[in-house]
Parts: C-alpha cells; sequence; structure tokens
C-alpha cells in the first residue's frame, strides 16, 4: 500500500492505506482520531466537518490522495484544552444531547467565526445547515455561536 | 403470543429497590488498596474520597448520565463536581435494576429510586460517624460530601467513613429531603458529558477500539426478509485488507459480512461480493399498495372496539351536522446520526460487547442464548448513543456483530452504513385513521368516531388465535395510543382498532403510537370546529372540562391540569391576536393537545406562513406549555422539548419511508431528509410548576407538531392536509 504524508493537528503524519480512502476513515482507523464522526459518507450531514486551512471541510468526500500535502485540523486540534470560544460557549449553552453531531457542527461554526467573527443569523443558519443534527439543538446551537462571536469581539 | 403493551410498559419501569447489594468484592478489602464502600448498587465510596455513582440507563442525549446522579447527589449530600459518573455493565451488582431506557421513563421512573439509594448511604455515613464520635445520629449532618458534628465541631469525610460506613445496617426506610431543601433538583443543571462532548472526547459505538479488531460492514438483502441463496466472495477476497467473508444469519437484514483491517476496506470490497437474494415473500411489497389496503380494512377489516360511551351512531344519526375523514401517516426511519454498529468480541468461551443500546441486560442474554454462553460470560459495555429513539431498543445489529465474531475468532466492529440504516431497521408503522363527527344545532360535539387501522409494532409478535378470537384484546391493551386515551369528553364517543398485517419490522419510533392517532384526532377537532363556526381552542376547553379527575384504562387524567395548560398556551403564543399581513405569503395559527399515558398534559401552537402559490411553507414559531409533574432539571426539560418538536417537524415536513419492489426507497439525508437550521422555526417552551410526581417528557411533545402545523396551513390557506409529510405538492393537492 503506498504512504501518504499529511499534517493534521499541526504533526506531520505518515499513513499507509489506499489512495481512495476517504479522510474520514484515515483519521478514525489509521490515527485513532475518533472524535471526527461517521454520519452519512456522502458530504450531506456534516459530522464528519474538519479544516482544511481555515477552511470547513468534509472528511468523508476527500480522498488521501487529494489530502496528501495539506493540512488539517480535526476537533482534538480545535484547541489546547477545551477551551475555543465556540467550545466554552457549547458548554455554557448546555448544546450537546447526544453530541454525536456536535464536533463537526463545533468545526463548522469555528470556521464561519474565523471567517465573520460577527455573522448574522442568515450568515449562521446558511452556514451551519449543511450539517444534520438529529436531535434537533439547532436553535440552542444558533445562541451558542452569537455567545462566542460575543466573546471574542 | 404478542407481548402487550402493557408488558411493553412494564419493562420500561424499574423493578428493583439496588439498596441491597447482591455481591461482596472481598478482594478490595486488601491493604494496598482503598477501601470500598458499596453504599449500594448505584453508589461507590472509597476510603480515598473517589465517588462513584452508577448511571443504570442509556445516554442518548435525554440528559440521564446528569439527571440520575442528580437525584443521587442530592440525597447523598455530594456535590456532581465531587463524582465520577461510570456507565453500569448489566451483571449481579445491578440484579432486579431495570437498565432498558425507554418510555421517556428515565428520569421519572427511577427518581424516587435514585433518592432513596443516596438517602440510605447519606444515612450509613452519618451513622458510622455518630457511632466513632459516639453521639446521636441526629445531632449530625451530612454536606459537601462530609458528615459534621456541630456541637464539638468535628467533620469527617465520606472517605474517611467509607469503612466504617460498610458495617452500618442498611436503613429499611431512609428519610427522603423536603423538595423545598433541593440543591440540584428543580433548578438547572448542565450536562455532565458536555466538555467531554465538544473536545471529541467522547465514546459513542463506533468509537470503541479494541486490540486486534478487525472491521466490517454488510451487503444486506435488497428485499424485507431476503436471504442469500449463493454467494461468492473470492473476488472481494483478493482485494487490499479484505480478511474474511462470511454469510450472516442473524437480525433483521441479513447477507454476506466483509471484514477488513479498516473500515473503508471493507465499505469497498462489499460491492465485490457476488450474491444471489432469496426474495422471500415480501419481493413485490409496495407501500401504496399496502396504503390501499389499510384503506379497504376500514371497510372490510374487523374492528376491535377500544372505548365505548353512549350510542355513536345514533347520535350521528340525529347529529345537526356530520363530518368525516381520512389521515394517512407514512411508515417513519429513525435516522440517528450515528448508525447502527457494535463492537463484539467472541472468543475462548466468553463474549465481550461494545454497543450503543437502549437495553444493554436484554442484549446480553440475547446473546448469550444465541452463543450458548452462561450470562455471566457476556458483558455488555454501553458507550454513549449517537441517537436512540426506539430503534436501540433492539439488538438485531448486536446479534449480527456477535455471530460474525464467533465466526472470524476475532474482535470485529460491524457498521452499518447510512444506506444501511435508511433502508432497515424497525420503521414506525404506517396507518389511516378515520374519524366520523357529529355536531348539534349550538356547535357542540354529540358523536366521535374514531378507528384506527395499522400493522401494530411487529417487535412485539403477532397475537395468538386466541387473543384474537378476544374482543377486548386491544381495548385490553389499551393499543393504539391516542385513540384509546383519547381524554375529551364527548357524550357518545366510540374508539376502535383494524389490525392489518404489515410485512415491514416496525418498532417504537420517538412517542411510538401516538403521532398518527394524535395527527388524525387533532386534525378533526379542528375540522370540526371550524365547520361549527367555532375556535378551535375554545371547542378543546369546552371538551377537557370535567369536573373531577377520570380514568381511562389504566391512566388516571387529571383535566384541571389541561386546562391549566391551554389557559396559558392562550396567552403565551396570544392566540387571539392577529398575525402579520404579509405581502405574497398568508399566516395562520393552529393547536393540538396531547396527555402522554396520563402523566405529561402538553399543548402545542404553531405559527405557519404559506407563499400565496403554495410553493413553500415555513413554520415560525411554536410555542410548547407542558405540565409533566415536578420539573427534575428544567433546563433539561426544555432540550427536550426543542428536540421532541424538531422531531415532529421532520416528520411533518419530510419524512416518508416508501417501500417499492420489496425494499426501502430512500437511501440517505439527500431522500430521506430531516429538519436543519435554516428551517427551524423559534421553540418557546413553558414548564408550569408543579409538585406532581415528575412525569416524562422525551417523547411527550412530538405527537402534537403535525397536527398543530397542519392545523396552521388551514388557517392560513383553508387547504386542509390529512397526509404527511406537508409538501407543496400535498398542499397543492388538498
Amino acid at each position: 500500500m503506498p504512504t501518504f504524508t499529511l499534517t493534521v493537528n499541526r504533526e506531520p503524519r505518515k499513513v499507509d492505506v489506499e489512495p481512495d480512502t476517504p479522510l474520514l476513515w484515515v483519521l478514525r482507523d489509521a490515527l485513532q482520531l475518533t472524535g471526527t464522526k461517521y454520519g452519512c459518507g456522502v458530504g450531506v450531514c456534516g459530522a464528519c466537518t474538519v479544516h482544511e486551512g481555515k477552511e470547513a471541510v468534509h472528511a468523508c468526500s476527500i480522498s488521501v490522495r487529494e489530502a496528501a500535502g495539506k493540512s488539517f485540523t480535526t476537533i482534538e486540534g480545535l484547541s489546547a484544552a477545551g477551551d475555543h470560544p465556540c467550545q466554552k460557549a457549547w458548554v455554557a449553552e448546555d448544546v450537546a444531547q447526544c453530541g454525536y453531531c456536535q464536533p463537526g457542527m463545533i468545526m463548522t461554526a469555528a470556521a464561519l467565526l474565523a471567517r465573520k467573527p460577527d455573522p448574522t443569523e442568515a450568515e449562521i443558519n446558511q452556514a451551519m445547515s449543511g450539517s444534520v443534527c438529529r436531535c434537533g439543538t439547532y436553535n440552542r446551537m444558533r445562541k451558542a455561536i452569537q455567545r462566542a462571536a460575543r466573546a471574542g469581539r | 403470543m404478542r407481548a402487550t403493551r402493557r408488558q411493553f410498559l412494564q419493562a420500561t419501569a424499574g423493578a428493583g429497590t439496588g439498596l441491597v447489594l447482591a455481591f461482596h468484592l472481598p478482594d478490595l478489602l486488601s491493604s494496598d488498596k482503598p477501601f470500598v464502600f458499596d453504599a449500594n448498587a448505584y453508589i461507590r465510596i472509597a476510603s480515598d474520597n473517589t465517588i462513584t455513582l452508577f448511571a443504570t440507563r442509556s445516554e442518548m442525549g435525554q440528559g440521564v448520565r446528569t439527571n440520575l446522579p442528580a437525584a443521587l447527589a442530592e440525597e447523598l449530600e455530594i456535590n456532581l463536581s465531587q463524582v465520577k459518573v461510570e456507565q453500569a455493565v448489566p451483571g449481579p451488582r445491578f440484579k432486579g435494576i431495570r437498565m432498558r431506557t425507554s418510555g421517556s421513563g428515565s428520569s421519572s421512573g427511577s427518581f424516587t429510586a435514585l433518592r432513596r439509594a443516596g438517602a440510605s448511604a447519606r444515612e450509613m455515613l452519618i451513622a458510622a460517624a455518630a457511632k466513632r464520635w459516639s453521639v446521636d445520629a441526629a445531632s449530625c449532618r451530612a454536606e459537601n460530601g462530609a458528615v459534621f458534628h456541630a456541637a464539638s465541631g468535628r467533620l469527617a469525610t465520606y472517605g474517611e467513613l467509607a469503612e466504617d460506613a460498610s458495617r452500618m445496617p442498611v436503613p429499611g426506610e431512609p428519610k427522603l429531603k423536603e423538595p423545598k431543601d433541593f440543591r440540584l433538583l428543580g433548578k438547572p443543571l448542565l450536562r455532565l458529558d458536555g466538555p467531554a462532548i465538544v473536545q471529541g472526547k467522547a465514546t459513542y459505538g463506533l468509537d470503541a477500539r479494541v486490540p486486534g479488531m478487525m472491521y466490517a460492514v454488510m451487503a444486506r438483502s435488497p428485499f424485507l426478509g431476503g436471504k442469500v441463496k449463493h454467494f461468492d466472495g473470492s473476488k472481494a477476497l483478493t482485494m487490499s485488507g479484505v480478511r474474511h467473508v462470511v454469510p450472516i444469519k442473524s437480525g433483521i437484514a441479513t447477507g454476506v459480512a466483509v471484514v477488513a483491517d479498516s473500515t473503508w476496506q471493507a465499505m469497498r470490497a462489499r460491492d465485490a461480493v457476488e450474491i444471489e437474494w432469496e426474495p422471500g415473500p415480501n419481493k413485490d411489497f409496495d407501500s401504496e399498495q399496502y396504503i390501499r389496503k389499510l384503506q379497504a380494512a376500514h371497510a372490510n377489516g374487523r374492528a376491535y372496539p377500544l372505548r365505548s360511551a353512549g350510542d355513536v351512531k345514533q347520535a350521528l344519526a340525529k347529529a345537526a351536522k356530520t363530518l368525516e375523514a381520512e389521515y394517512e401517516y407514512p411508515h417513519q426511519v429513525h435516522a440517528p446520526l450515528e448508525p447502527m454498529n457494535c463492537t463484539a468480541d467472541v472468543r475462548g468461551g466468553s463474549c465481550e460487547i461494545w454497543v450503543s443500546t437502549q437495553t444493554p441486560e436484554t442484549a446480553a442474554s440475547e446473546v448469550a442464548t444465541m452463543l450458548g454462553l452462561p450470562a455471566e460470560k457476556v458483558l455488555v459495555h454501553t458507550t454513549l448513543l449517537g441517537g436512540g429513539f426506539g430503534r436501540r431498543l433492539q439488538s438485531d445489529f448486536v446479534h449480527e456483530a456477535a455471530e460474525l465474531s464467533k465466526a472470524i475468532g476475532k474482535p470485529v466492529q460491524l457498521v452499518w452504513t447510512r444506506t444501511d440504516d435508511t433502508r432497515h431497521g424497525y420503521f414506525q408503522p404506517a396507518s389511516i385513521e378515520r374519524v366520523r363527527g357529529g355536531l348539534d344545532a349550538n356547535g357542540k360535539v354529540v358523536a366521535w368516531w374514531h378507528r384506527s387501522a395499522d400493522g401494530g409494532l411487529t417487535v412485539l409478535g403477532q397475537p395468538s388465535a386466541e387473543e384474537k378470537n378476544d374482543p377486548k384484546y386491544y381495548a385490553n391493551d389499551e393499543a393504539p395510543w391516542g385513540n384509546f386515551d383519547n381524554f375529551y369528553q364527548f357524550p357518545n364517543h366510540l374508539g376502535e382498532y383494524i389490525p392489518v398485517e404489515n410485512p415491514v419490522p416496525t418498532g417504537p419510533w420517538r412517542a411510538v403510537m401516538y403521532p398518527a392517532t394524535v395527527f388524525a384526532r387533532e386534525s378533526f377537532l379542528d375540522e370540526l370546529a371550524h365547520a361549527a363556526g367555532r375556535d378551535p381552542l375554545e371547542l378543546r376547553l369546552e371538551l377537557v372540562r370535567a369536573n373531577k379527575p377520570i380514568d381511562i384504562g389504566s391512566y388516571h387524567i387529571d383535566l384541571n391540569r389541561m386546562v391549566r395548560v391551554l389557559e396559558v398556551v392562550r396567552e403565551k403564543a396570544a392566540w387571539d391576536k392577529p398575525l402579520p399581513a404579509e405581502k405574497g405569503r398568508t399566516w395562520g395559527r393552529g393547536i393540538a393537545l396531547n396527555i402522554y399515558h396520563g402523566s405529561s398534559y402538553i399543548a402545542e401552537v404553531a405559527e405557519v406562513s404559506v407563499a400565496r402559490d403554495l410553493s413553500d411553507l415555513r413554520v415560525h414559531r411554536i410555542v410548547c406549555v407542558i405540565d409533566c409533574g415536578f420539573a427534575i432539571n428544567p433546563a433539561g426539560i426544555e432540550g427536550q422539548v426543542e428536540s421532541g418538536i424538531t422531531w415532529g417537524l421532520s416528520a411533518t415536513l419530510h419524512g416518508k419511508i416508501d417501500f417499492r419492489n420489496g425494499g426501502a426507497v430512500q437511501r440517505n439525508y439527500q431522500d430521506c431528509r430531516v429538519m436543519r437550521m435554516d428551517e427551524m422555526p423559534v421553540v418557546e417552551t413553558h414548564i408550569l410548576p408543579s409538585s406532581e410526581r415528575p412525569a416524562g417528557f422525551g417523547e411527550h411533545p412530538v405527537p402534537h407538531v403535525a397536527p398543530a402545523v397542519a392545523n396552521a396551513v388551514f388557517a392560513a390557506t383553508g387547504k386542509r392536509i390529512r397526509r404527511l409529510p406537508i409538501t407543496p405538492e400535498e398542499m397543492r393537492r388538498s
């Protein structure tokens, strides 16, 4: 099997996997970073959202061949101690129910705030609507994003 | 033999008290380890002052790993920051304690048992301190993880008292705190798992990692109940990382498992397995045809009486005005974000399982039977659940993983792809409800005749021939809910049920039987109100007025609570105030009520707007007023109400599974749509203060949503929706 090198959470990582392996399974099975979740496998639920550079991307829809040489951040690397403004706001607003979608949601929100520190409600809705929360925590999530935005001002 | 609804419900109630341990741990008494005081099944206090509380229900987002420890900690007089919460593994320690998580009964059902367990441990610790200090126990008090004797200023931590406390008798009737003295219960509590979840550190079933484990997916029968006739795995076996190709006979969606070194290698090799299917008896099953069969059953099927008062047929004949309508409810899928999966290690005469399940003890006993192992050789570790919603009450995916691990002799994680999860499973049954009603000249409802037809829940099995012969069988079973326990006070009332066998595997889905019946009941009441020229809320108020509490079967219902809920929702939703006027759109409000198992009283008002050309429906706001007895954790209840309403909205606006040619049509979140943030209305939750016994709230807000929205669509457009989901096409058809 070929070897690919990519940067994950600021560290270079080498993996031996098939070239068509989605980044999602590289993270979960090869690198044991299970915070990135499998939900749909086709880029429609957002559970596997990670950052490529500063941009939110679906790890299930990027092959390791495409990912090689690039730099990614997962939920495990978003902050040193769970203290990213989104993570703090998420806890304060008691957003999570089952919590399975939340790492992907937080990565999506963090990318939005990096791009737009003070998003409107419409911008929040637009950024977040690629993602599914089957528990329906959307209203608390929106509040948490607004709280994180306030904290960043 | 069919398991009755009563048995189904009993399985949700707490049976044992867990106050006396059924086992001892002599090895822990050795001197190099801290002494461990297992006060009871739920509470462990070590001499190094670590306090462990055991969570005996599954966490699937409803907050049990916070609420249950809170009930223990309240009486034990400790703070939640002082404890470690450990998930209970079924075994002798928890003998007699229900671990099944269903029926929204976790917080309410175990509330008193947990308080007693906390109080019992507290009294043993106080007794130990009193004995040590030779003072009266009544002069000591417990606070913040320690016992104090105020007169002498002495203090001992629970850890210091652990060993002495273990020698104290277990109190028969521990004294519970007065609710006015509660520090934790009744106050908003943040979820204890919150910090782990937001850091990606929380462990779900799919995150289980066992040394040497393999990964597997299955090629599953495209036909409901189909089987493998012949397969050839030789091509798949040549693919990278593929180790085994194994037929799997257990579960409900049988087929062939591909086992590989990684999930992706298993997934990519799955299509390379050549399989000839034996389609079985359902190869032509079509849900549209089944709907027609349900409709036909209303004319020629056997109707079992559920409820009867007065003479409904005569009252209809004499009524000034009569109405009749038919409501259609489609099959629905759970679609939790974490697809079904299970990790099993069956080796050397024992079995260890890691799984997100709502029923660890059932899974353990079923697997023990299946593998021919003694019960104590099967350990089931419950992880966090990435959503349960009733789907994880079944253990089919646990059976599959155990069968597979046994076959290959290695630990293996078997994952369902999203498509597997959408197309297979235990769906919510489709139904056809038909309601007839009569109004007198004053616009009073004088007759109500509601017939439900569906296939019931197939997980409960089918009734025996003898049971089928008993005309009271379904009435005694008090099912279907929503029709049987219709709480409105009609002078002439007939409720009936027509069972129509359904080949689709069906099981509990959030709110189980209520969504279809309540959609029909609350929509038809709206139709009657409009036919009588009356306000739908006023009409309901009239129909829930009763002088005294009423009994419907085993349910004891205090309609005054419903009256109060209605009065509050009228004010909070500004029911009597006009809605905005908007160019190109019309606005409307709709209301729906339900009382869930005689315990939670809920009203919801939906506010919607519809484009004049019916191309678009927006739900703007839902106001929910809930009386669910004493509110253990108001923040948690509010979260669950929002969750239930979102769930109801998914079903109302999008949800539906069609079957064609023997299999489900929908495959993933693109064609099996659920709510997303951009569609989310404002949700306002008002929890009425109550000192009544705590009742459930996890499923209870679901059934109102479809009728409240449909009634609002009627108010906005004059279009009466009688079939879900409410799409633009459906509005145009109506």
